[in-house]
């Protein structure tokens, strides 16, 4: 029985460390290969000894898909491809490819600047891993092998996020990654169309959450901010290089120009022009606006936001810096940040979730005495806000994309485990579909159909044409044939070259049928008399009376022969061949009925 | 808490963690029987039978629980009492494949543990013996040898590899002897079940040094070899192969089975008969030929998994010999040329296999790898001239992929290398040279592929080359002939991050062995290296990413290393233009490859570093004190001081530790000579330690301005370094790992951090 099984190693009722297998019509394939940030232990990376336990991963794995850039989806990557040894293709749409290794390389210097860890992904790795990249556009079908492809889908989120479909024969999978269905300041809403496949494994960060519009956050924002700045304060913004960090640049740039403010914003110094160049490069994945008024005005060329040099920090008066890294654990942003602290008038504004450990997650949860090194204390009498702006569809768009798709199956991954319940329950009232939400480890077995494909010949689809009926895809029509297995190929062909094909002699099979005639007189007069009774009933038919006496409808032979045992019976022998089967029936059921006293 | 009704699985399954910890310690178990928690945990009364039970993290954490809790007699009493094992059993079956795993290791401990204990040496190879914990995990495990459901069997023969695996006490051996013949029977079936299991199974007995001696072993693998279909006996032969002392009869056969498919694709594309195949006298295996045939994905699994087994086995010592090098050669070629659609074979089979292949990228991955690997034996000429024909096919062909011409690259230099080992010969055979000229074309049109992965390759190949060959005649005079070195400096501008960085290092390596663009000018023999110093300069200036700068700070630090003539003309200039470019990087790396430089330049001017060796006698290296007043000017005017000062202060921890090191060598040179000349208390000393203050507090604003060497020493003296390496030597997360900051993060955690929670990323 052919199916789909799909094991989580990461992400199941769990946020982070996205990490799916899916095995379907005997190909494998994994989905994302994602790192936990909360962990800094082998819990970090997923456990792929459950894969090379299999034998070779490179002979087990037909291929891995990245849905993007952000490392919960792709931070183990260098690790599994170049530590543990997966050599085969790693699919990601281009902007992932250009900018994933930006994020991983920020990544393997925190852990080794922050934590001194030496048996740790190289830059070499990093790079050697992002040759086995295989880059994919939107909705181009990409034939990993003979039989597995795959194509994108546009899912928002972040720049180059993107949605998979997994197709080998008629079997398909759609993998969602992380996605949004409502466009935001620079990015669209995802997209995609009535593909129907036998599973959607969704993400659902955010099952029961309905959100609030995105503009009050916004405003939200932009008052804080502007308070800050207008009592003389500063205002810090940790954010990572690419992402969030262009649409709070675009919103803080458009309310400066519209409320005509003069306190400097600054970024960090190569981020800007970095994430420019990808912003440029890969135009067509922004929003509408962003496109269309592209030519006259580049979005991401800010006016009001400077490069940042680290001698600005000391400078007097307010300003707005957007320094990384995201969570305040090492680098520039930590150190304006302990510059700023002691400063009631100066504001900290978290747009993201922070891990355990970091300094963001210390003022997040309220610590104000923070224990730097050397046992010195720092006090944080700055205001510290946190501002959610990630970027995934919540409870009504998850639904809106399961309704979009019409999968047979719904898999929820990518969110705690309560919440999934809820959502869980709600798809499988309004859908009548199963919904899977596997633990991490856990394996879901769908049974599937087996579909299997068969040609058919020309000269069989030229005798349909013939016919006059010009094929409609939404009206299905009957086609008659004869099916042939030979080479392994099944191909539905005409019954003449079926023969001939196979070298097989024709065969006539004809059905026949005994009805009694009550009628005392000879055989050739009961003959005659069926002939003159059908010829006025069957109008339309070719009847015929046969000089040996037998009458013929069409290719249906009636002959009338004399009862052994009662002589005022006479039998008629009706046969008929398959093709005419109805008329067959309606022959003998018509003179099963008898004939009309002759006048 | 535990009795409360709506308590999380998260909590449940940490409480059962909890407790498997506590009750390890026997007194401590005694304890938290007294008080009936241990039952309320692990036993029927626990959350096994009730709606908890459904959440895989509660049954991960009862296993895990369990496998803590069992280090005593006590406990395995109780695990027998309260029916664990049978729990243990049924778990092995679960739904995850975590808690299923962990299980099956739980089983093998407990019955690792019953058999240990006070009685040990008397429990030898006779079953009967056994305590009735072990005999029932025994009968168990029968049982599921048995089983019609090949999940079952599965999970029997793993138990049985971790007990072979992980066990040691001579109990294994009446274990294996009684149960080989039902593993033996499982070769009876068709198909064999579980067949993955059962060779990792079998390896494990064979690698068991309790069980290795036991010839009954030997007939079974020789039985599973040839029961098993090509594919997956594959593994099996690799391991046999390995394996040190072993029947040479089974090692021939093992060996047969790698080079089975090998074999077959030679004899199919044997243009000839009586070409010399692969295993002379043995006619292609009929289930290889099928296999290779059945279907385009069957034919290459079993072709990538031959060539990945035989690349292994390779370089190990324990290889069979004599080691097929030249049929194998013949058969990697041959399978190169039918994937790249350049073999015409005249056979059925032949021509069924070039379908199937030709355009192959994963086998033709592979094909090269094993190419590569296959550069550490000899040919004859004749092949090795194939060989490098056929790498030149790949090199050129556009049909090649990124990854393919990575691996073909890869495959020449190694190749070229191993080809040019003659010892004593110091230039190139007419061969190679002839090959040289062939390359070198392909490898210039490679690095204006639009492709950045291939431009990188090819430089990356030409590093290597340049790094081995560089003295070579034939190779400089070749590489001179060429566009090359004038494309890799065109690359020095490439839009690709990585491809200017490799394109750093190559011209670094290209011109460390003096093999420039273009001559230079013979009034001005510096004139070129000036200029690409320059180049080098404003890479580490304005370059927007991080690899191409810290690829040009190591080829400075390299440069100075070797003392080039042209940085030998005024070091002093070349260290300091480096150093403020360093000084002023966002980058640590590059920051901590200048701290690198600067160890180099203070070593040149003041000697090696003392050996680390603790057994070396400390002979102290004194430097007379004019050098060392005069190395402290230099120092100073190249603002050596300043940089190092401002890295000890830097806000990336390997940066300060770099800086910490530097200046702590120079301290001790100065120390080794006393008579320098102090400035105590100058104010000079005073303004520069009240600068330093101010950058540890993170102003950095404010210059050091110029500084006398005296006060240097001073300042060097009074500066705790010691102190402050090891603080840094500590990493920087430690103050937040401690189990007072995580104490203070869970009380904080505490209702706070509810929606922040799913807002990752």
């Amino acid at each position: 029985m052919p199916e789909i099984r799909v094991t989580p190693l990461g992400a199941g009722q769990d946020v982070g460390r996205s990490c799916i297998l899916v095995s379907i019509a005997g190909k494998n394939v994994m989905l994302d290969c994602g790192m936990h940030m909360g962990f800094s232990d082998d819990r970090r990376f997923p456990d792929f000894s459950y894969i090379t336990r299999s034998g070779r991963l490179t002979d087990f794995l037909d291929c891995v898909i990245i849905s993007h850039f952000h490392l919960d989806h792709c931070g183990a990557l260098p690790y599994f491809s170049e530590m543990v040894g997966y050599d085969g293709p790693i699919y990601m749409t281009q902007p992932t490819q250009a900018i994933c290794p930006i994020l991983l390389e920020d990544y393997r210097k925190i852990a080794v600047d922050k934590k001194g860890e030496a048996n740790f992904f190289t830059s070499q790795m990093i790079k050697d891993c992002m040759k086995k990249v295989v880059a994919v556009h939107l909705h181009q079908t990409v034939q990993v092998d003979d039989e597995l492809e795959i194509k994108a889908y546009y899912a928002g989120h972040v720049l180059g996020a993107a949605m998979f479909q997994i197709k080998v024969g008629s079997e398909s999978v759609v993998y969602t990654g992380d996605y949004n269905m409502t466009p935001d300041r620079h990015l669209g809403a995802a997209w995609i169309d009535k593909c129907r496949p036998n599973l959607l494994i969704t993400e659902s960060t955010y099952a029961t959450t309905i959100r609030d519009s995105k503009r009050c956050r916004e405003r939200d924002f932009l008052k804080k901010v502007h308070e800050t700045v207008e009592r003389g304060g500063k205002v810090l913004i940790p954010v990572f290089a690419l992402g969030r960090a262009q649409e709070l640049c675009i919103l803080l740039e458009t309310f400066w120009e519209r409320m005509d403010l003069k306190a400097p914003i600054y970024f960090s110094t190569g981020l800007t022009e970095k994430a420019n160049h990808y912003y440029k490069l890969f135009i067509p994945w922004t929003n509408q606006k962003i496109r269309k008024t592209f030519v006259q005005r580049n979005m991401f060329e800010f006016k009001h936001i400077k490069a940042f040099d680290r001698a600005f920090a000391d400078s007097p008066g307010p300003m707005v810096v957007f320094a990384t890294p995201g969570m305040l654990h090492a680098g520039q942003s930590l150190q304006i940040f302990r510059k700023w602290a002691g400063n009631e008038k100066n504001m900290v504004i978290m747009p993201g979730y922070c891990v355990q450990g970091t300094v963001g997650h210390k003022i997040l949860s309220g610590q104000r005495k923070l224990e730097m090194e050397g046992r010195q204390v720092l006090e944080v009498k700055m205001q510290v806000e946190y501002m959610s702006f990630s970027a995934h569809a919540d409870a009504k768009g998850i639904m809106q994309l399961v309704g979009q798709a019409e999968p047979e199956n719904v898999l929820l991954v990518h969110g705690e485990a309560k919440k999934m319940e809820f959502l869980k329950q709600k798809i499988e009232q309004e859908f009548r579909v199963s919904c899977y939400m596997p633990a991490n480890g856990e394996t879901v077995t769908l049974p599937t159909s087996p579909s299997i494909p068969v040609g058919i010949s020309l000269g069989l689809l030229k005798r349909e044409m013939a016919q006059g009926l010009l094929p409609d895809a939404k009206k299905p029509r009957l086609l008659h044939g004869t099916l042939i297995m030979k080479d392994s190929n099944l191909r539905l062909v005409s019954s003449e070259q079926a023969l001939k094909e196979l070298g097989l002699a024709e065969h006539q099979l004809r059905f026949t049928c005994r009805v009694h005639l009550h009628d005392t007189r000879k055989e050739q007069e009961a003959a005659a008399r069926v002939y003159s009774h059908l010829k006025s009933v069957l109008k339309d038919h070719c009847v015929q009376h046969l000089p040996d006496g037998s009458v013929t409808v069409e290719s249906i032979l009636i002959q009338a022969a004399a009862h052994s045992e009662d002589p005022g019976t006479k039998v008629l022998l009706v046969s008929w061949t398959y093709q005419d089967e109805e008329l067959g029936s309606y022959l003998t059921s018509l003179l099963k009925k008898g004939l009309p006293q002759a006048s | 808490m535990l009795k409360s009704q709506d308590l999380s699985s998260r909590i449940l399954s940490f409480s059962l963690r909890l407790a498997g910890i506590f009750a390890a310690q026997e007194n401590c178990f005694q304890y938290l029987q007294q008080g009936e928690l241990l039952p309320t945990l692990f036993g029927e009364a626990g959350p096994l039978g009730g709606a908890a039970w459904t959440a895989p993290t509660v049954r991960s954490g009862w296993v895990q629980g369990l496998r803590t809790l069992a280090r005593h007699p006590s406990a395995l009493r109780f695990l027998a009492a309260c029916g664990a094992v049978d729990t243990i059993f049924s778990l092995q079956g679960d739904s995850s494949l975590f808690v299923a795993s962990a299980a099956g290791q739980l089983l093998v401990h407990v019955l690792d543990l019953a058999m240990r204990g006070p009685a040990e040496g008397r429990r030898g190879p006779r079953a009967r013996d056994w305590p009735a914990c072990a005999q029932k995990i025994v009968c168990h495990i029968e049982d599921s040898l048995c089983s019609a459901a090949t999940p079952q069997v599965t999970q029997a023969l793993n138990v049985l590899t971790t007990v072979f695996g992980h066990c040691r006490g001579l109990w294994t051996q009446g274990l294996w002897v009684r149960l080989s013949p039902l593993v033996a029977r499982l070769l009876e079936k068709d198909p064999v079940p579980a067949s993955h299991s059962l060779v990792d199974l079998l390896l494990s007995v064979a690698r068991s040094s309790v069980l290795s001696s036991d010839r009954g072993l030997w007939e079974t693998l020789a039985q599973t070899l040839s029961h098993l279909s090509p594919t997956q006996a594959g593994p099996l032969a690799l391991g046999i192969l390995k394996l040190q002392d072993c029947p040479q009869a089974l090692r021939t056969q093992a060996f047969g089975i790698l080079l089975q498919p090998l074999a077959c694709v030679l004899e199919a594309a044997a243009q000839a008969p009586g070409t010399p195949g692969l295993l002379e006298g043995a006619a292609g295996d009929s289930m290889t030929v099928d296999t290779l045939l059945s279907s385009k994905s069957a034919c290459v699994g079993l072709l990538c998994c031959a060539l990945a087994h035989l690349g292994l086995l390779q370089p190990l010592p324990q290889r069979p010999s004599p080691w097929p090098q030249v049929p194998l050669l013949g058969a990697v070629v041959t399978i190169l040329r039918l994937c790249s659609g350049s073999a015409a074979p005249t056979s059925d089979v032949g021509g069924r296999l070039c379908a199937i292949l030709v355009g192959c990228g994963r086998v033709q991955r592979a094909a090269l790898d094993f190419l590569g690997a296959l550069s550490q034996g000899t040919g004859p000429q004749e092949l090795v001239t194939q060989v490098f024909s056929i790498l030149l096919e790949y090199l050129m062909s556009p049909e090649s992929s990124s990854m393919v011409l990575k691996k073909a690259f890869q495959a020449t230099l190694r190749w070229l290398l191993s080809s040019s080992k003659t010892p004593g010969c110091c230039d190139l055979d007419p061969h190679t040279q002839q090959f040289l000229r062939e390359l070198l074309p392909v490898l210039q049109k490679r690095l204006c592929s639009p492709c950045w992965e291939v431009r990188d390759s090819g430089l990356e190949f030409l590093t290597q080359m340049t790094r081995q060959w560089g003295g070579r005649t034939g190779f400089r005079q070749a590489l001179l002939a060429s566009e090359v070195p004038e494309l890799t400096r065109q690359l020095l501008r490439d839009p690709e991050s990585y491809v200017r960085a490799s394109a750093v290092t190559a011209t670094g390596q290209l011109s460390g062995w003096g093999l420039r663009a273009t001559p230079a000018s013979p009034e001005r023999p510096g004139a070129q290296q000036e200029s690409l110093l320059g180049e080098l300069l404003h890479i580490l200036s304005t370059d927007s990413e991080g690899f191409p700068r810290r690829a040009a700070m190591q080829v400075c630090t390299e440069w100075l290393r070797d003392g080039r003539a042209d940085v030998a003309e005024d070091p002093e200039r070349f260290v300091a233009g480096v150093l403020q470019a360093a000084s002023r990087d966002l980058d640590w790396e590059v920051r901590a490859q200048g701290l690198e430089l600067a160890l180099v330049f203070l070593e040149q001017l003041l000697g090696q570093r003392g050996s680390r060796c603790p057994y070396s006698v400390g002979l102290p290296e004194t430097a007379p004190p004019g050098v060392l007043a005069q190395a402290l000017q230099v120092l100073c005017r190249v603002q050596l001081f300043e940089f190092a000062f401002r890295a000890l202060f830097d806000c990336d921890r390997p940066v300060a530790q770099k800086s910490c090191d530097l200046l702590l060598f120079l301290r001790a040179k100065a120390a080794s000579c006393g008579s320098l000349q102090e400035a105590g208390d100058s104010p000079s000393v005073a303004s520069v330690e009240a600068t330093l203050q101010r950058w540890q507090a993170g102003e950095q604003g404010q210059p050091l301005g110029y500084l006398e060497p005296g006060a240097i020493v001073a300042v060097l003296r009074s500066v705790d370094l010691e102190g402050l390496r090891d603080t840094l030597a500590e990493s920087s997360d430690h103050v937040e790992k401690s189990p007072q900051s995580l104490l203070q993060d869970v009380l904080a955690a505490v209702g706070v951090l509810g929606e922040n929670e799913a807002d990752c990323y």
